[in-house]
């Protein structure tokens, strides 16, 4: 899986078909607004991510349109069909568009939950406007990484940096080079290793936590001494030492290392979780109606931890990008340009930390990394609106 | 003489508290110790496998280092490295560790590799103070206020300050405290030249003699304020958020609408029953906190050249000063475990509803 693909003509393409699918099915329904907005998403995404993007798209793009106009003939109070009318023995099509309708109305429910809450939502276009930034922008900027030397000198300039100026307007950085272009460039990978590190730690503490809670005895025990075990070790200095061990020729190894570090604080609210869930009557319930594993985890126990896992994924995903940038900015991972923390780390060698032409050099990578981190706080503002339903109904 | 019930009340009160804290002491005293100390010795362990493990070794840097600087074949360099270190590289690691264990056992955390002759315990107890004294300094003016803006902002919610406090709040809070330290120095001292960040820099003016001089002592204030600032600045954000969380969830508690309804003043219902309830959690993230203490933060004291613990361990680590890297992990694995155990016991003592000790009823 190749997420580091950019933006190309062939997405737009791919995403342009898909599209035609939530768009046809909306003229047909008579639902000519969702089904044109479903064909922007797909475009849009495919466009970001080729079929990745675009095909995902499609389902729930779909979903969303046929939502608008089902209506469940079996639900007593949605449908006025009689008694007669309904057909009990539900076949393969009923089932699909029910199942897609009620996808559909939890992806609304969902995106007004998300717009709701003023700071999530800014978190949200905060975090919207960096994707575009890392998708597109590389369409619109090229990459400036040869160094330039006197054919970007000013008049009498000692060194080659450059405050912002018309052509450059994030200013040049010590080797006359367009900082925009690094900015745009150089994101792409931090912000992938961050969110693998993020995801890896939250499957993992997933993972163990239910096993320590549901299996119990010697694996219980076992798990949480080596939870206590990592949670003692400082973490960054436990992991410059690490830096040194491992090969960062892949950052999924270095996402790795980090999840390796993170997951014990949630794995032990995933084990309290689930201890404390199981005793729970409605589950009781459910093993007693003999509902089947699968449902009782899928749509018992895990609505209720979805939203403290979402949000602790997001932290993750924050720390993990302080400490690949902390680990950069101390020069102690070997590193590959353009990158938002090499920037940081050469602005500070090169001396841009205390002249103030330089300035730009280390302001713009500070400022995106902070504007980063401050946009996944936010959003999970929004993400507690949508995961729990307790404060969407207080509101 | 007649004695005031309400001090006999506060007396009593100490009293108990004493009683359950002696006994949350002695009840667990053996098996807590004996963890932390499996703890410590497995932390120790480990590390001193990774650590050696790493890439390359003390001898091996030196050499690379003369070879640089003094045009010497490698051989050559490796020889004059290795006479220069009390250290030998190819010593099996299974004997260096029953060495060092040995020497532990005495207290003894050995020499430094690198600069040869001096003892590691020296060399900690010349930068921990620094950094105990900033990081910690930091960490209790944060939790202050934290405490303080978090229970106005949740009595009076929905409010200016509630609103404006939140939202300062959680933009520090999600912010790293290297880019607020780095925004600082770049701000504040280069674009604003308000701070003259070259002789903030450092941790104290080296032109002056040391000692309890008032020079000295605002000249150790000076060159703490940025990180201290950066410290406070980096974590107040947290302390304030998680208050006014808990200290909202502590008002909706009945025993605050029954303490209303007894009519105690406004004043005492918010400083003894909803205050003391809501700091629970935080006492204990506080104690939690100590631990790290010592660890300091490494990128910050690298920023602004604060030769403290952070640092130190750093310079080590580039070096692969072997026995300075182990014995400040080992320094840090202890202040974590005992802060753990503080944490454990001080929760038991301010909560009556959680015996740590689980055998009283």
């Amino acid at each position: 899986m190749d997420l580091q693909s950019v933006a190309s003509p062939t997405g737009f393409v791919i995403g342009a078909l898909c599209g035609l699918v939530p768009l046809i099915i909306g003229i047909r329904r008579r639902t000519f607004g969702p089904g044109l907005l479903g064909f922007l998403a797909c475009l849009f995404s495919g466009f970001a991510c080729n079929v990745l993007g675009g095909l995902p798209m499609i389902v729930l793009a779909v979903a969303v349109v046929i939502s608008y106009t089902y209506t469940d003939r079996d639900d007593p109070f949605l449908s006025r069909a009689t008694i007669e009318e309904v057909d009990f023995e539900e076949t393969f099509g009923a089932m699909i568009t029910r199942r897609l309708a009620t996808l559909g109305r939890s992806i609304r429910v969902g995106l007004r939950a998300l717009v709701r809450n003023k700071a999530g939502f800014l978190g949200f276009l905060g975090l919207a406007f960096f994707f575009m930034l890392t998708i597109f922008g590389p369409m619109v900027i090229p990459y400036d990484g040869e160094p330039h030397y006197y054919d970007r000198r000013q008049e009498g300039a000692i060194t080659l940096f450059q405050g912002p100026s018309a052509e450059f307007p994030l200013g040049l950085d010590w080797q006359g080079r367009d900082i925009l272009s690094h900015i745009v460039h150089g994101g792409r990978a931090l912000i992938v290793t961050a969110v693998e590190a993020g995801v890896l730690t939250s499957v993992i503490a997933v993972i163990l936590g239910a096993i320590a809670a549901l299996v119990g005895g010697l694996p219980d025990r076992l798990m949480n001494a080596v939870a206590n075990f990592i949670l003692t070790i400082p973490q960054f200095p436990l992991l410059v030492v690490l830096a040194g061990l491992i090969s960062f020729k892949d950052r999924f190894f270095l996402a790795l290392l980090l999840a390796v570090l993170d997951w014990p604080t949630l794995m032990r609210a995933v084990r309290a979780q689930v201890l404390s869930l199981r005793e729970r009557d409605y589950v009781e319930a459910a093993y007693a109606l003999d509902l089947g594993l699968p449902h009782i985890v899928l749509r018992e126990v895990l609505p209720q931890m979805i939203s403290y896992i979402v949000i602790s994924t997001i932290f993750s995903i924050r720390g993990a990008m302080y400490a690949i940038v902390g680990l950069v900015f101390l020069g102690m991972v070997p590193f590959t340009e353009p990158d938002w923390g090499v920037m940081i780390f050469m602005g500070r060698s090169q001396g841009a930390l205390f002249s103030a032409s330089a300035a730009s050099m280390l302001l713009s990578p500070v400022l995106a990394v902070a504007l980063f981190q401050l946009s996944l706080v936010l959003f999970t503002r929004s993400l507690e609106e949508v995961f729990n339903p307790r404060l969407r109904a207080g509101l | 003489m007649e004695a005031r019930p309400d001090i006999q009340v506060v007396d009593s009160q100490s009293a108990a508290l004493w009683k359950t804290l002696r006994r949350a002491l002695t009840g667990f005293t053996a098996r807590t110790l004996l963890q932390g100390a499996i703890t410590i010795w497995a932390v120790m362990t480990f590390t001193f496998i990774l650590i050696r493990q790493m890439p390359s070794n003390p001898v091996q840097i030196e050499a690379e280092r003369i070879v640089r600087e003094e045009q010497l074949s490698y051989d050559e360099a490796y020889s004059r490295a290795a006479a220069l270190f009390d250290f030998n590289p190819d010593q099996p690691i299974i004997e260096q560790y029953v060495e060092y264990l040995g020497r532990l056992v005495r207290l003894d955390l050995g020499q430094s590799i690198t600069s040869a002759g001096t003892p590691v315990l020296d060399q900690i107890l010349q930068y921990l103070p620094w950094t105990v004294f900033s990081v910690g300094l930091g960490l209790l003016i944060s939790f202050t206020i934290g405490i303080f803006v978090g229970m106005a902002m949740a009595y009076w919610r929905g409010g200016i300050l509630d609103n404006v406090v939140t939202a300062i709040a959680s933009i520090l809070f999600g912010i790293p405290n290297y880019i607020i330290a780095l925004l600082i120095i770049l701000i504040l001292g280069v674009q604003l030249g308000l701070i003259d960040i070259a002789n903030a820099l450092g941790r104290v003016d080296p032109t002056l003699e040391p000692g309890f001089t008032p020079e000295y002592i605002l000249s150790i204030l000076q060159h703490a304020l940025l990180p201290v600032f950066t410290y406070v600045a980096a974590t107040v954000g947290g302390w304030i958020l998680t208050m006014k969380s808990s200290t909202i969830a502590t008002l909706g508690e009945e025993y605050v609408t029954a303490a209303h309804a007894r009519g105690l003043s406004q004043w005492r219902v918010l400083t003894a029953y909803v205050g003391r309830n809501a700091m629970l959690p935080l006492v204990t993230r506080l104690a939690i906190s100590i631990g790290f203490v010592v660890g300091g933060s490494v990128i910050i004291e690298d920023i602004y050249r604060y030769r403290g613990l952070g640092k130190f361990l750093v310079t080590a680590i580039v070096a692969r000063d072997y026995t300075s890297m182990q014995g400040v992990f080992l320094v840090i694995a202890i202040s974590v475990v005992f802060a753990n155990i503080l944490a454990d016991v001080l929760y038991g003592a301010l909560d009556p509803r959680v015996r740590v000790g689980g055998k009283e009823r």
